[in-house]
């Protein structure tokens, strides 16, 4: 493909694009019919001033959106996207085209809703970024095809990795969302009320029901509170996998892009060049783990920094893990075995124990132990209990992350296993390792175990291998990127 | 990993032993000064208010304070110096830095993007410098500091020749 010059040829932004700022109105003014329905229409003092201070933000908002929308051109030249803004301070930002490792459509329901999607041209830096907000979609798709045409396109054997599928959505419930999302809608929930003067605690039907009911038979209010809040949690949980993996496509769009795309109201895609893809994750949480599922995150530099990079890099949501396995393999271009890994030193069960012992169990104890020892004897049995109870829990999950330990070099693929509960396997190409670390203290010296981090650009940058025997890490980690750390080493001395 | 057993050899160049005054120094001002302040003000106040505290809290303060200042302040430079090293290798760089959590850092030089030089305020004063070389991973620069001013401008070049040499090897 070749790029179509436009010489001097700057576009503009969407004419749209201010109309989409006007979405934010709706909270402040929801909150605000809220409150006049709540007090039958009348409308204090605060509540006109409320209008007045959104109306003046609003005119301000809309004026800047539209002046912006003005002074903002657009152009891609023969080798560079050049973006031109600013009011005062003109600026022109000029971002090479062969540094653009992805290329991002998004767009918010409102921007769905007129047409107009956003455009995210990455460049690995952190500060790398280029946004265009907003155009039309035709014209972004458009647009995406110029920016991404440099890597040739030869079509790969198996495009389409992997799409959505309604059963996927049992898996739903084994995310965090359950509980989290139900503590965090229950929150602003209250926050509304509470921002409106209601205090849900006062309301009349609460009331009777607590009193009727719930005081007298709290046996039976915690339990079914549980599983209300349980059976909301589920359906929210679910609720927002089908939004967000709504419509769900993995697939390499040419032989050098994997292009993930998903969301029913906010459509999301993400597009990752073959060159910026390090590995991938195949993540199995313990809850999901018990249910037989797992889900795939991609190592790839170019996707904004670290909290946008977890947000993006997702391959495939929570899923049955054969599917994962399968995605990976589709992914990496080969199947990767991630199981039978290399094993971690006994010691390193233990002091996966001592540390639970000394950071959990331990202060919790000896506090319980000197309120008792100097307020209520009764503690002291709660001490006891706790030690009782905890010891035992600390050593199963000691055995647990000490099993979910593991690492291995398969083929051109360097394998990093850990996490008890978040479950993690790592698949890194080793040719992009770009650095190793090995830390270790005097303890773990004396453990004869030490860490090792092989360094990437892209994910978390750091995959460290904790608690590797200390005499073969140096060795596993020179076969895994053979000929640069093999000058700085020496025999182990017999029986050291 | 079965065959030859092999073990990370301790970098061959030390940095500067003037680096142990800076690290003192900077113990002083950061962690040790604020901390035997703080332990200091304690007492006092407690001395002329409430002097009945003194018997509990002088102890408190001794070990939760005053201690570690003195520990740290005292054996964190020496022992810092006796792990802090650098070499420029063939085909990779290699550092070793930190006391009590020890790092050694290796990385080849084919994958180096940057070499920087800094010097601080404090580093200034002993005639120190920090030399940083980049790789495209946050995770991946190796720093070494406390190296003379001297020796670290020839460390930089080192590594910048050393670059060059492999990508030329490469190309």
């Amino acid at each position: 493909m070749n790029a179509p010059r436009h010489a001097g040829g700057w576009r503009r932004l969407d004419p749209r694009t201010p109309l989409a700022h006007c979405a934010w109105l709706g909270a402040p003014l929801g909150s605000l019919a809220l409150t006049a329905l709540a007090t039958g229409g009348r409308l204090g003092t605060r509540a006109w001033i409320t209008l007045a201070v959104i109306g003046a933000v609003f005119a301000a908002i809309t004026g800047a959106g539209a002046l912006s929308w003005r002074l903002t051109r657009y152009r891609v030249t023969a080798d560079a996207v050049e973006v031109r803004s600013g009011l005062l301070t003109r600026r022109v930002r000029a971002v090479p085209l062969h540094r653009i490792r992805n290329v991002d459509l998004t767009a918010s329901p409102v921007q769905r809703l007129l047409g107009l999607v956003v455009l995210r041209a990455g460049t690995g830096g952190h500060s790398g970024e280029l946004k265009l907000e907003a155009l039309g979609r035709a014209g972004a798709e458009r647009l995406r095809g110029e920016l991404l045409a440099r890597a040739g396109s030869v079509d790969a054997t198996e495009p389409v990795l992997s799409t959505a599928d309604p059963r996927r959505l049992r898996y739903a419930p084994l995310t965090f969302w359950v509980f989290g999302g139900v503590l965090a809608a229950g929150g602003a929930v209250w926050r509304v009320l509470d921002g409106i003067g209601v205090q849900p605690w006062r309301i009349g039907v609460v009331r009777r029901a607590f009193d009727a009911f719930g005081r007298s038979a709290l046996w039976l209010t915690v339990p079914a509170g549980l599983l209300a809040v349980t059976a909301l949690g589920v359906v929210g949980a679910v609720a927002l996998y089908a939004e967000n993996w709504w419509g769900y496509r993995l697939e390499w769009t040419d032989d050098a892009t994997l292009r993930v795309r998903h969301g029913l109201f906010t459509t999301r895609s993400v597009s990752i060049e073959r060159s910026r893809l390090r590995g991938v994750v195949l993540r199995e949480p313990l809850l999901l783990r018990s249910g037989g599922g797992a889900a795939v995150r991609a190592v790839a530099s170019g996707l904004g920094d670290r909290e946008e990079n977890r947000k993006r890099s997702t391959l495939l949501p929570p899923a049955p893990r054969s599917e994962a396995v399968r995605v990976c393999a589709g992914v990496l271009g080969e199947p990767v075995g991630t199981d039978g890994l290399l094993p971690h030193p006994r010691v390193a069960r233990r002091r996966r124990f001592v540390r639970l012992l000394t950071w959990a169990v331990a202060p919790v104890a000896v506090a319980l132990g000197v309120l008792g020892a100097l307020l209520a004897p009764v503690l002291l049995w709660c001490a006891a209990a706790w030690l009782l109870l905890a010891v035992p829990l600390a050593r199963l999950l000691a055995g647990a992350a000490y099993r979910a330990l593991g690492h291995a070099v398969r083929g051109r693929w360097l394998l990093v296993r850990s996490g008890a509960l978040s479950g993690e396997t790592v698949v890194l190409d080793r040719a992009s390792v770009l650095a190793w670390t090995f830390t270790d203290t005097p303890f773990s010296r004396r453990a004869g175990v030490v860490t090792a981090t092989p360094a990437v650009a892209g994910g978390e940058d750091a995959y460290p291998i904790r608690d590797m025997a200390a005499d073969s890490a140096v060795a596993f980690a020179d076969a895994a990127t053979p000929g640069w750390l093999r000058e700085f080493t020496e025999p182990v001395p017999s029986g050291g | 990993m079965t065959g030859t057993r092999i073990r990370l050899r301790p970098p061959r160049h030390r940095v500067d032993p003037r680096a142990r005054r800076w690290w003192a120094l900077q113990a002083l001002l950061t962690v040790s000064g604020p901390l035997l302040l703080t332990a200091a003000a304690l007492l006092v106040l407690s001395a002329l208010f409430f002097p009945g505290a003194l018997p509990w809290l002088g102890p408190l303060v001794a070990a939760v304070l005053v201690a570690p200042a003195l520990f740290y302040q005292l054996a964190m430079p020496a022992w810092r110096f006796r792990v802090h090293a650098w070499e420029v290798g063939a085909s990779a760089v290699y550092t070793a830095s930190g006391w009590f959590f020890q790092r050694r850092r290796i990385a080849p030089l084919s994958r180096v993007q940057t070499v920087d030089t800094g010097i601080g305020p404090l580093q200034r004063r002993y005639g120190l410098a920090t030399v940083t070389v980049t790789t495209a991973s946050t995770a991946g620069a190796v720093k070494i500091a406390g190296l003379a001013e001297e020796d670290a401008r020839a460390m930089a070049e080192r590594v910048a020749e050393a670059v060059r040499a492999v990508r030329e090897d490469a190309a």
